[in-house]
């Protein structure tokens, strides 16, 4: 781990400094510390304002990081962007563990040589910084949260184990506000913004050893060292899946090539190489990245690409094996075993073979009787169950059911349930409790055909 | 910017990793491309660093067999040279290599990955088909057995199991050649894929 940065204080920290604390509730720098009261953080807390005497929000203030006596680990940086760098000087001084930049004003507006002075500061007192112009970095079993989005703006996740770090403030903020209403929960958010000092390449590797962490997302622009960061993905891939999104993807090719091959290999491709040379989860939209966290955080891992398919209607059943098609899986032949169990246990109106359409009156019982034949026959690799809710014999017993058996589970088990409210809060019920269940079949597919591609990465000898 | 290295030299790098390229030799004349020749079909082009797409600019010659057609091949080559107004060409003859399918392999060197390894259906159509597989070099069995299977054109490039290991076979050897030497760019299109084996029939090393 030595060549990377170690972010364990900041996102662990005993103690933080917010400079720039502001009483104004409007100011980036109220709201940081308004946000620590509101998240419940038990560490220290120590207000910084070179302009201001008296209290905030009840602690005292301190003009300079360097009057604080008892030792900083975390200092978090919200001041206009011509301060920081003397500021930042004072936190080396103070012996500060680690900073987190929210200021912007650096080099996303051509500022580059205010950026280089930070980068010279963090050198030359080992100290590593997050930012400049980020959102800065979350943990939700530290409960820490340099963020300046008011709480009651943003819906945060639970406590969970998947990671997610970001570029982009923007689109980190977002996923937080959406993967809040998803079944899974969340264990760190990192914004690096313009990554000064801390970039991808140390943020991957920070989280692949991080014990907190079974998945981790990324959404990045680009890699700044390109060869460092595949050095650490070949080892971070192994550990647990990365699911990755690269914004930028439809930049022009090199132009100045002389060949058919630098005319084709252009950047975006070059990416597109690297994530699936070294195992990555490439989700193509935000829709993706959702689905394939969702599997990856509960499902167990499979190798194998034939799939089990029950419904209890026969119109998705067909659009759902047209789905697991166009993804390269197959669906599976039931073993003669399992063909002479379903004949003695379904009703006669059923057709005993794969996707096996249970019927429209199907129940909980029904349900349970085909997934424990389907799922134990040795031809089955993974299972989908199509539950439509709309149908008279669903209900929540059916969810309660499929809640029991894909605990129970050591093949992968997938739910396709679309459909309105009455289906909505089934689909909550299973996701909450750890099943996936997804409106379309194609997402479904697609996921289980990430999970079983990631697998097989996983297992090579080679 | 780089520098596009003599054919003979390209040829010779090719040979050290074991890679198959067409037989050829510089010409000075048409009684030189006949006696290359010696009545087997051949091909000849113009090599110039001015002109780096060939068959576009009419600087290649196919399927020639008889000294009369090599003769007035030679001196049409050397009109289009003169229109195209090359101040230095030479003149290459090249064995006529049988029919087969024609892929790409390069190489290329990314600003933020290093080495790239490329594999796709070759030929003149590329650039607009697009069915290509990157990989960063250097590559393994597994990466080059991957590369083919990701082509939507896999079932043509390795239709089965002998084409599957000739083709994994070249691009570990390419892999191994870009890994070892200072390359910029590399173009071996086409090699095209026979039935007794394959011969890269145009070389563009750039340095």
């Amino acid at each position: 781990m030595g060549e990377y940065a170690d972010l364990k204080h900041i996102m662990n920290p005993r103690s933080v400094a917010i400079i720039g604390a502001s009483q104004n509730p409007e100011k980036v720098g109220h709201v940081i510390l308004q946000n620590y009261f509101d998240v419940g953080y038990s560490g220290k807390l120590f207000p910084v304002n070179n302009s201001y005497e008296g209290r905030i929000l009840g602690l005292p203030v301190y003009k300079s990081v360097l009057d604080i006596k008892s030792g900083v680990d975390l200092a978090v940086i919200a001041i206009p962007a011509e301060h920081v760098a003397e500021v930042l000087t004072e936190c080396g001084k103070a012996h500060v563990k680690g900073v987190v930049i929210v200021s912007s004003g650096f080099s996303e507006v051509g500022e580059t040589e205010r950026q280089e002075k930070i980068t010279e500061i963090s050198k030359k007192y080992g100290m590593p910084v997050i930012g400049p112009n980020c959102l800065g970095v979350m943990d939700m079993r530290s409960r820490i949260d340099t963020m300046y989005l008011p709480t009651f703006k943003l819906d945060k996740p639970k406590i969970g184990s998947v990671s997610f770090a970001s570029q982009s403030g923007a689109v980190g903020s977002l996923i937080l506000d959406v993967i809040s209403h998803e079944g899974f929960g969340l264990s760190k958010f990192i914004s690096y913004g313009n990554a000064a000092v801390v970039d991808e390449t140390d943020i991957l590797n920070y989280l692949a050893y991080d014990k907190d962490t079974k998945i981790i997302v990324f959404y990045i622009e680009g890699a700044k060292r390109g060869k460092e960061f595949i050095d650490v993905a070949k080892k971070a891939t192994k550990i647990k899946p990365v699911i990755i999104i690269k914004g930028g993807k439809t930049s022009a090719g090199a132009s100045a090539a002389h060949s058919h091959t630098a005319a084709l290999a252009g950047s975006a491709e070059a990416y597109d190489a690297v994530f699936k040379q070294f195992g990555f989860v490439e989700a193509e939209d935000m829709d993706e990245l959702i689905a394939y966290a969702k599997i990856f955080d509960t499902q167990p891992l499979t190798t194998g690409n034939r799939i089990g398919m029950i419904t209890n209607g026969g119109g998705m059943g067909v659009l759902a094996t047209d789905a697991i098609y166009k993804n390269g899986l197959v669906m599976a032949e039931l073993s003669e075993e399992s063909k002479k169990v379903l004949k003695g246990s379904m009703p006669p109106i059923v057709n005993i073979r794969l996707p096996l359409d249970i019927g429209g009156d199907a129940d909980d019982k029904r349900f349970a009787a085909a997934l424990d034949t389907v799922s134990s026959d040795p031809n089955v690799d993974a299972l989908i169950v199509i539950t439509l809710f709309q149908t008279p014999g669903a209900d929540s017993r059916v969810a309660s059911m499929l809640i029991h058996r894909s605990m129970e589970s050591k093949k992968p088990i997938v739910v396709i349930s679309p459909g309105g409210s009455y289906t909505q809060v089934h689909k909550d019920m299973m996701e909450s409790s750890g099943v996936p269940v997804y409106d379309s079949e194609d997402l479904a597919a697609k996921s289980l055909k990430a999970l079983i591609d990631y697998s097989k990465y996983k297992n090579r000898m080679i | 910017m780089g520098k596009l290295v003599d054919y003979a030299e390209a040829h010779r790098i090719l040979s050290k990793y074991g890679i198959n390229s067409a037989r050829s030799a510089y010409i000075e004349s048409a009684s030189d491309a006949i006696k290359f020749s010696a009545g087997e079909p051949i091909v000849m082009k113009v090599i110039s660093q001015q002109a780096l797409h060939k068959s576009k600019n009419g600087l290649v010659k196919l399927r020639l067999y008889t000294a009369k057609d090599i003769s007035s091949a030679f001196s049409e080559l050397r009109d289009s040279a003169r229109k195209l107004k090359l101040d230095k060409y030479k003149i290459l003859v090249q064995e006529m290599v049988a029919e087969g399918v024609e892929i790409i392999v390069g190489g290329s060197v990314d600003p933020q990955f290093g080495k790239m390894i490329l594999l796709g259906l070759g030929g003149i159509y590329v650039e607009i088909f697009r069915d290509v597989a990157l990989r960063v070099c250097p590559i393994g069995e597994y990466d080059a057995e991957s590369m083919i299977h990701q082509l939507r054109s896999s079932n043509v490039i390795a239709p089965d199991k002998k084409a599957d290991a000739k083709v994994k076979s070249i691009l570990l050897k390419v892999s191994k050649m870009l890994a070892e030497n200072e390359i910029l760019e590399l173009d071996l299109n086409p090699i095209i894929l026979t039935r007794a084996g394959y011969a890269a029939v145009d070389l563009r090393i750039i340095k």
